[in-house]
């Protein structure tokens, strides 16, 4: 079931998420063609109980709009109307900010507010995505799952294990083509331990978010997602550093889609709890639960 | 992720889980009295706490019941390796036999060798060491110099290994060594052989390391005579041999875990009332442990099914090593200053001296980064 919406997300990606279409919403263009098409195949829905599907197979669609630079706010639709069921676009506010806020119909935040009339001041995030402060008056009050906040942080966790999935392979795609002093940079040993390197911070990142969506409806829930934005968000500096190093200056171009990858990285690593905000929750409880117990703390065996 | 370099989602299962608490009270009641803990797999050899290991059924755990296995499963013998070593028992004795030797034998060793030793390392009597490297080969394996020529009715063998852990207290080595002069393949003419320690031809000389200790030395045989019986696989298969014995054990929790008694003892000197850098830095290992262990177990999960994640699991142990060394740097830098006999600055200082070898031993960060980057297709 899963796979079979992912291929079926992938191709609707790959047609209308293009590096043209990512530019465009930069600049303030909604992307209307590649809503529609995710709205009619229904895929907003995707984690609602009347989908008929499960809220894993949402961050798993999650990672493949990671994996695309999607601009749009999917965690933030997909879990708000997991949570709170669907009308139009929901968006998710942090602190007063919401993504995509100009477009919303809803903006809900994280301590239960639900709000349909507000007026909005435009900003954007380090990697150009809508980031606007929400001003309103009035609100409703509505119940949220006690770990919304880690739900949210597990929203941008998978995205950025899919954004770098996708630097991954522009970097190997770019040092197996690109030559100098008369051999592909790949073929350089140097290159080489760099690439590992890339491939190691990658791969850590997409066991530990796929680690954390293991854990739904388990009490290691927020554990779990507090250690894998803590290792991506640490992962995220790393893996940008050494892909724009290997791209060189063609990476430092607008033109080169890299910067659409890596600038959502850095944005990303501080939404929803930087590495402090996690590593903090998380050593605080392992000081509590103490040293003759840490280890059945990290076991999950406690 | 890529074709060659995924790690798909895996847990321990209950069957395994269940093992925990019985492997933790067998731990606390058979540690020596006043027993230092170190969770590094080389430190800690104790013949008695290896044999009541195997009373229990916990060395060869995986192996067929005929040769004394217990025939459980990767999963369980997981639990049983993690608990050992995050406890910081002495595992050291009977490591390379249960980790390496014995699955070597089991994979490429004939009945009658089978038969005859894998029930003494189940037993945990039979301890083993490795002959790879010598004086000029370290990571280039293929180079090895010590030559078999065969003679009637076996091998006689010359040369020297070297780095070979507690050859000097071990009953048995095996050796890799040049059964053929090198040709234009020099993975060709290479053989593996089973070497009494205590045989005639065996010189036994160990070197202190920069943590004052013997753990490892020189072996020089001397027209040392191996019988056929003791050749290990076909001769001349060797390299393939060796290659799939390093891979057999590069992802398991000994290759993050060796600094984690540093970890313990800096949660309990830090207590609840930490300042916010020592309450980050133990975020900040955890979220690297939880993340290793996971990853680990991913490839556990690959080997129980069959599957060869060469790969991954040279990811991992690349990782991990780094994890393992970093994790005394970071510590130190915000821990108070301590008297010489307090836990943790005993704890880090002996992990310090070790720590040179975590990205050495089994296979260098560099060679583990060309396995990765073979993998990633660039070789």
């Amino acid at each position: 079931m899963q796979n079979l919406i992912l291929e079926t997300t992938e191709k609707l990606f790959s047609k209308h998420c293009t590096s043209t279409v990512r530019d465009e919403a930069e600049v303030g263009a909604f992307p209307e063609a590649l809503w529609n098409a995710f709205q009619d195949a229904g895929l907003h829905l995707l984690g609602t109980a009347e989908s008929g599907t499960s809220i894993q197979d949402a961050y798993a669609l999650m990672r493949l709009a990671g994996r695309y630079g999607v601009p749009l706010p999917i965690p933030e639709i997909l879990i708000s109307n997991y949570c709170v069921g669907e009308a139009g676009i929901t968006t998710v506010a942090e602190g007063a900010e919401a993504p995509w806020g100009r477009v919303a119909d809803r903006v809900l935040f994280p301590n239960g507010d639900l709000v349909t009339s507000f007026s909005i001041q435009k900003g954007t995030n380090i990697a150009g995505e809508p980031r606007d402060t929400v001003i309103y008056s009035s609100s409703k009050l509505v119940e949220l799952p006690s770990d919304f906040d880690a739900m949210m942080a597990l929203g941008r966790t998978v995205s950025m294990s899919g954004a770098m999935e996708r630097i991954l392979e522009l970097t190997l795609q770019y040092a197996s083509e690109r030559n100098q002093f008369g051999r592909a940079l790949s073929k350089f040993q140097a290159i080489q331990h760099n690439l590992a390197v890339l491939a190691g911070e990658t791969a850590a990142s997409q066991r530990g978010a796929d680690a954390a969506i293991e854990s739904i409806d388990t009490p290691w829930f927020r554990i779990q997602v507090g250690s894998a934005k803590a290792r991506v968000g640490e992962a995220a500096g790393t893996i940008a550093e050494i892909a724009h190093q290997i791209h060189g200056a063609m990476g430092f171009t607008h033109e080169h889609e890299l910067h659409q990858f890596t600038r959502r990285l850095w944005a990303w690593r501080e939404e929803h709890g930087n590495e402090s905000v996690w590593r903090a929750e998380l050593g605080r409880r392992i000081l509590e639960v103490g040293a003759d117990q840490v280890w059945a703390f990290l076991t999950r065996s406690l | 992720m890529f074709e060659g370099l995924s790690f798909e989602p895996a847990e321990l299962p209950l069957k395994a889980e269940a093992l925990r608490s019985e492997v933790r009270e067998f731990i606390e009641l058979q540690l020596p009295e006043g027993y230092e803990r170190n969770s590094d797999f080389n430190e800690g050899h104790s013949p008695s706490f290896s044999s009541a290991l195997g009373e229990k059924g916990w060395i060869g755990m995986t192996w067929p019941k005929k040769y004394g296995g217990a025939e459980r499963t990767f999963f369980e013998r997981y639990v049983v390796t993690e608990e050992l070593l995050a406890a910081g028992a002495p595992v050291s004795a009977h490591w390379i036999a249960d980790r390496q030797s014995g699955p070597l034998m089991l994979k490429y060793g004939t009945e009658a060798q089978r038969m005859k030793y894998l029930p003494g390392i189940v037993r945990g009597e039979s301890y083993f060491s490795i002959g790879m490297s010598e004086p000029d080969s370290g990571s280039d394996l293929a180079s090895v110099r010590t030559r078999a020529t065969e003679v009637g009715g076996g091998w006689v063998v010359n040369g020297t290994k070297l780095w070979s852990t507690d050859a000097h207290r071990n009953q048995y080595m095996i050796a890799l060594v040049r059964s053929e002069p090198p040709g234009q393949n020099r993975h060709a003419g290479l053989s593996q052989v089973l070497v009494d320690l205590k045989g005639e031809g065996v010189s036994v000389r160990p070197i202190v390391n920069i943590a004052g200790d013997e753990d490892f030395n020189e072996v020089v045989f001397t027209d040392y005579f191996v019988s056929s019986d003791e050749v290990i696989g076909e001769p001349g298969n060797g390299w393939d041999q060796v290659t799939s014995e390093l891979g057999y054990e590069r992802s398991g929790p000994e290759r993050f875990l060796s600094a984690f008694r540093v970890f313990v003892e800096f949660v309990r000197l830090a207590g609840p009332q930490s300042d916010p850098a020592a309450v980050d830095l133990i975020g900040r290992l955890a979220s690297h442990i939880i993340t290793l262990r996971q990853m680990s177990i991913s490839v556990a999960a690959m080997l129980q099914d069959g599957k060869n994640p060469a790969t991954e699991a040279a990811l991992v142990k690349s990782l991990g090593n780094d994890f393992e060394k970093q994790l005394p740097e970071l510590v130190r830098l915000v821990m108070p200053r301590l008297e010489s006999t307090h836990p943790l600055r005993l704890a880090l200082e002996k992990t310090l001296l070790h720590a040179p070898s975590f990205t050495i031993r089994g296979g260098t960060r560099e060679i583990l980064r060309g396995v990765i980057a073979r993998g990633l297709g660039l070789r």
